[in-house]
């Protein structure tokens, strides 16, 4: 009994040992990307998918801040290799999180990029991949703040694009700002971003 | 016990905290540091980032052998597997990834369009709005280079090559009849929409040992994998009617579309040069269907196609003209399979299967031919690393063609041939390095109906000379059966060969290409025959011989103008050839020295409109005038045409389209024809082959009903 009971804490000390691990490596990539030390982040987060082995949130973020690093480069073959390994990653999390709402909000994020980054080549056969992956991000989880808001900023893109008045995707901002409050955080690390960017999207309603 | 598990857990415990050292420093193969790439132990948190000079270092509490991996956008994944007590000073140099963009490509020969292939020339979005090729592929692939204009028949004519030397596939498997059925000197279009693929390849030489049984070029097609969504497309247009359908449940997707094209009341308003006794009428449909397996994708593929027309056809030795219908039904399945097996195997397989029937009236005489064809087709791919993979295969056509003719006053004829032939291929590709790469492949084919087993061998080579541009070279042999008028008649001819060498530079710069490909082809064994037509009784045999020769350029550039984009294409040829009646090596009538296209693409904002123009040119083509001694000796005027197209977006799903072909209203000329006998003077009179119609226009209304609100169908038109 007693050697059991021995086992049976050192492995308890073992998987508390990983779990502190895994929020120490988390906390570090967190805290080098606030740094903007984006490819250190990215490469400690891609460390922790690597290790954690059934984990999708690191790879979630390494394709966050590879996506999101695109929008300030202009070098295409850059462009092209970040979108690609960030497409990777993400193929990554779906093995081990399927139908899942954030994942499909960030590869919305990623053929948005795409389109940002060369809207002759990939605007037609990546504009209808965008909207069809929001779709399905609020189908899977209807009162995701990330899905509303990002959806509308995109249809008023497209919006403004045709001549058309924006302010039509105004209340859903609106929407997005109720279920940000509503967001639960139960999981640590689980993806709570999309707040602070609500004042800049409601521009287009003034 | 107890003080023997307390032994161990503290001997753990202090394993936990024993600390290791891993330092080195990571380099591209030349030395130069890479800082920012990701080193850690495989399975640990443990790792760290390069510094600017290179060097890393950080500490593991593991020990052991353990594994070390190395990873860097645009490079190799590195790993190193060793005890990490001996992971000290280490210098890693990391290849370079030959995948990457701004690698070498192979690219000697062909045009990528679509599928953001590295050698893209042209997006589907091009191809759709390219003034004058009215959506249909083969007329936006007749603005690059390589190509002849012959406007009258509308096939491609590749590098000196005639419109039979041109072979279709999709997804890997052969179209036996990609060209929907027409009269003399009226152009044909693709069968196929155009929206159904995402991307093209276009040889106008050296292809792929995959492929086989065509002297001057292949097109290349692939379908979509997976739709974007479902839809439900309508399209109005001044020459007909049309409706398609997308669906997708679960790992599945099914689209369908129908299509009925009536010239009638087109030809009632706007006069022809052609005496329609029944104009121009067409129903097709297609439908594709998808099931996507955990590892692979099945794709079937059917279209079905009914043609009907009749005319009178001007002739200078028939003052009443010539009375023509013909009636054409063809169906065409293509089903086709792609997966991964494992272990970087891939397999391709599939099957095509195609039945054309013709209902031919030519006055007197009554024609029916049925031409049945299959192709099989396995393909295996291993990929040993990024830097070479090996593919090999095999495939079976069988062709099976039945003609019966009747001819009131003389009875009937019987012909029938099985054209049936078996291919094995195998091509290897080598990267040596970011810079330079090879292919090289084989293939043996054997025809059954001719007898012969021949061994073609293709081998291209690409240098990167610069950090925007590099040269290739490719050779290759090319073997092809004599076309199915001979075959019917004979069936002891040698196959068609030429052989091809091609010097190409390619620079591509953010926006901008450069393309020029130089080449020289030469003909052997060409069918020859001493009638006017093959026939029955005809002498036939393969002593023809011929060669071709130039230089083609494109130039394109979306940079330098906002919102504007334009590309030019400039072909030299220089070609002769003895083959078919001809008495001696002369050029071709469908060959132009000189040919250039230039495509501009407008999108106009505040209008909400894409305005396209084109504009062809072609310098004259070689006919034979019988009053004077010399075989094709005369040229025609040059051709000339401006192509304009206009399309305004209503809204986001409903487009107005106009399009006008020829605005200038230029009056071509393909050829003469020459009356049998000379009239009173001694002279042979003549009669210009034109157009059937200097201008062609379409109006046409376009609305795309989904939920996707951003969708339209800017890619069909």
């Amino acid at each position: 009994m007693r050697t059991i009971i021995i086992l049976l804490s050192f492995f308890a000390i073992t998987s508390v040992n990983s779990q502190a691990a895994y929020e120490k490596g988390m906390g570090k990539a967190f805290e080098l990307w606030g740094n903007q030390k984006n490819d250190e982040a990215a490469n400690l987060f891609e460390r922790i998918g690597k290790a954690e082995k059934d984990n999708w949130l690191p790879y979630y973020y390494a394709a966050q801040i590879h996506i999101v690093t695109t929008f300030g480069i202009k070098d295409a073959e850059e462009i092209e290799s970040r979108l690609t390994k960030a497409q990777n990653y993400l193929n990554e999390a779906k093995t081990f999180s399927k139908d899942n709402a954030e994942i499909v909000i960030m590869e919305a994020m990623l053929n948005t990029a795409y389109v940002v980054y060369d809207g002759a080549k990939y605007g037609m056969t990546h504009s209808g991949k965008v909207e069809e992956l929001y779709q399905k991000a609020k189908i899977i989880e209807p009162e995701n703040p990330r899905a509303i808001l990002y959806h509308a900023e995109w249809q008023m893109g497209a919006a403004k694009f045709w001549g058309k008045d924006p302010k039509a995707f105004c209340p859903e901002i609106e929407k997005a700002i109720l279920y940000f409050e509503k967001e639960p955080s139960n999981v640590p690390f689980y993806p709570d971003w999309g707040k602070n960017q609500i004042a800049r999207i409601q521009e287009n309603c003034k | 016990m107890k003080s023997l598990l307390i032994t161990i857990f503290l001997l753990s415990a202090a394993f936990l905290n024993a600390q290791n050292t891993i330092s080195g420093v990571v380099t591209e193969p030349s030395g130069v540091p890479i800082p920012g790439a990701n080193i850690y132990l495989e399975g640990t948190y443990d790792g760290a980032s390069s510094a600017d000079d290179g060097t890393f270092s950080f500490t593991t509490t593991e020990t052991g052998g353990q594994t070390l991996v190395v990873s860097f956008l645009s490079f190799e994944t590195f790993t190193l597997s060793m005890d990490v007590t001996e992971m000290k000073g280490l210098k890693i140099k990391l290849k370079e990834d030959v995948n990457s963009l701004g690698s070498v490509i192979l690219n000697a020969g062909t045009f990528s369009a679509g599928d953001n292939s590295k050698a893209s020339v042209l997006t589907p979005l091009d191809i759709v709005t390219t003034a004058g090729a009215a959506g249909d592929y083969i007329g936006a692939f007749q603005t690059l280079p390589g190509t002849s204009t012959v406007a009258e028949d509308g096939r491609l004519f590749v590098r000196g090559g005639d419109a039979n030397e041109a072979n279709v596939y999709i997804d890997g498997l052969r179209v036996f009849q990609p060209f929907a059925a027409t009269a003399n000197n009226i152009p044909t279009r693709g069968r196929f929409s155009p929206f159904l693929f995402k991307g093209t390849n276009f040889s106008t030489g050296g292809y792929s040992a995959e492929y086989g049984d065509a002297l001057s070029s292949v097109l290349l097609l692939n379908t979509i994998d997976e739709p974007e969504q479902e839809k439900t497309d309508l399209s109005f247009i001044s020459v007909g009617l049309g409706i398609g359908n997308t669906q997708k449940w679960k790992n599945n997707s099914l689209s369908i579309n129908a299509f009925y094209l009536n010239l009638k009341p087109y030809q009632e308003i706007i006069s022809q040069r052609v005496d329609w006794i029944k104009p121009f009428e067409s129903l097709s449909g297609e439908a594709v269907y998808r099931h996507q397996f955990d590892n692979g994708l099945f794709k079937l593929y059917g279209g079905l196609n009914y043609t009907d027309f009749e005319l009178i056809q001007e002739d200078i030795n028939v003052p009443e003209g010539i009375n023509f219908g013909l009636k054409n039904r063809n169906l065409y399945i293509n089903a086709s399979y792609k997966g991964e097996l494992g272990n970087d195997w891939r397999l391709a397989t599939g099957a095509s299967f195609a039945n054309d029937h013709n209902d031919i009236k030519i006055e007197e005489t009554n024609v029916d031919n049925d031409d049945n064809a299959a192709h099989l087709k396995i393909k295996l791919r291993k990929r040993f690393s990024n830097r070479f993979k090996l593919s090999f295969g095999a495939e079976q056509f069988l062709g099976n063609f039945k003609e019966e003719a009747s001819i009131i006053s003389f009875g009937n004829f019987q012909s029938s041939f099985k054209n049936n032939s078996t291919a094995a291929f195998s091509e290897a590709n080598i990267f040596f390095n970011k810079k330079l790469a090879m292919q090289l492949g084989i293939r043996a084919t054997h025809n059954t109906l001719l007898d012969f087993t021949k061994v073609s061998p293709r081998a291209s080579l690409a240098y990167k000379i610069a950090e925007k541009s590099q040269v290739s070279l490719a050779y290759g042999d090319f073997y092809q059966a004599p076309q199915q008028d001979i075959l019917k008649y004979n069936s002891s001819l040698d196959p068609e060969k030429s052989s091809h060498y091609i010097l190409n530079y390619l620079y591509q710069n953010n926006g901008r290409t450069l393309r020029a490909e130089a080449y020289y082809k030469s003909y052997d064994r060409l069918a020859k025959f001493d009638t006017a037509m093959p026939e029955f009784g005809s002498n036939y045999n393969s002593s023809g011989d011929g060669y071709a020769a130039g230089l083609d350029v494109y130039w394109r550039d979306n940079k330098s103008i906002k919102n504007f984009e334009y590309w030019t294409s400039y072909s030299y040829l220089d070609t002769e050839r003895d083959y078919r009646n001809y008495p001696e090596r002369a050029t071709p009538n469908f060959a132009t020295s000189h040919n250039l296209s230039v495509v501009g693409k407008y999108w106009a904002k505040d209008w909400k409109s894409l305005i396209s123009a084109t504009y062809n040119f072609a310098s004259g083509r070689p006919y034979t005038d019988p009053n004077t001694a010399n075989f094709l000796g005369e040229k025609t005027r040059t051709f000339n045409s401006l192509n304009m197209s206009w399309a305004y977006l209503i809204s986001q799903q409903k487009i107005l389209f106009v399009s006008v072909s020829n605005v200038l209203g230029f009056d071509n000329v393909f050829n003469y024809q020459y009356a049998n006998t000379p009239n009173v003077n001694g002279n042979f009179a003549r009669r210009a082959i034109r157009p059937t119609a200097d201008r062609f226009f379409i109006i046409g209304f376009f609305w795309t009903i989904s939920d996707n609100k951003t969708d339209n169908q800017l890619d069909n038109l």
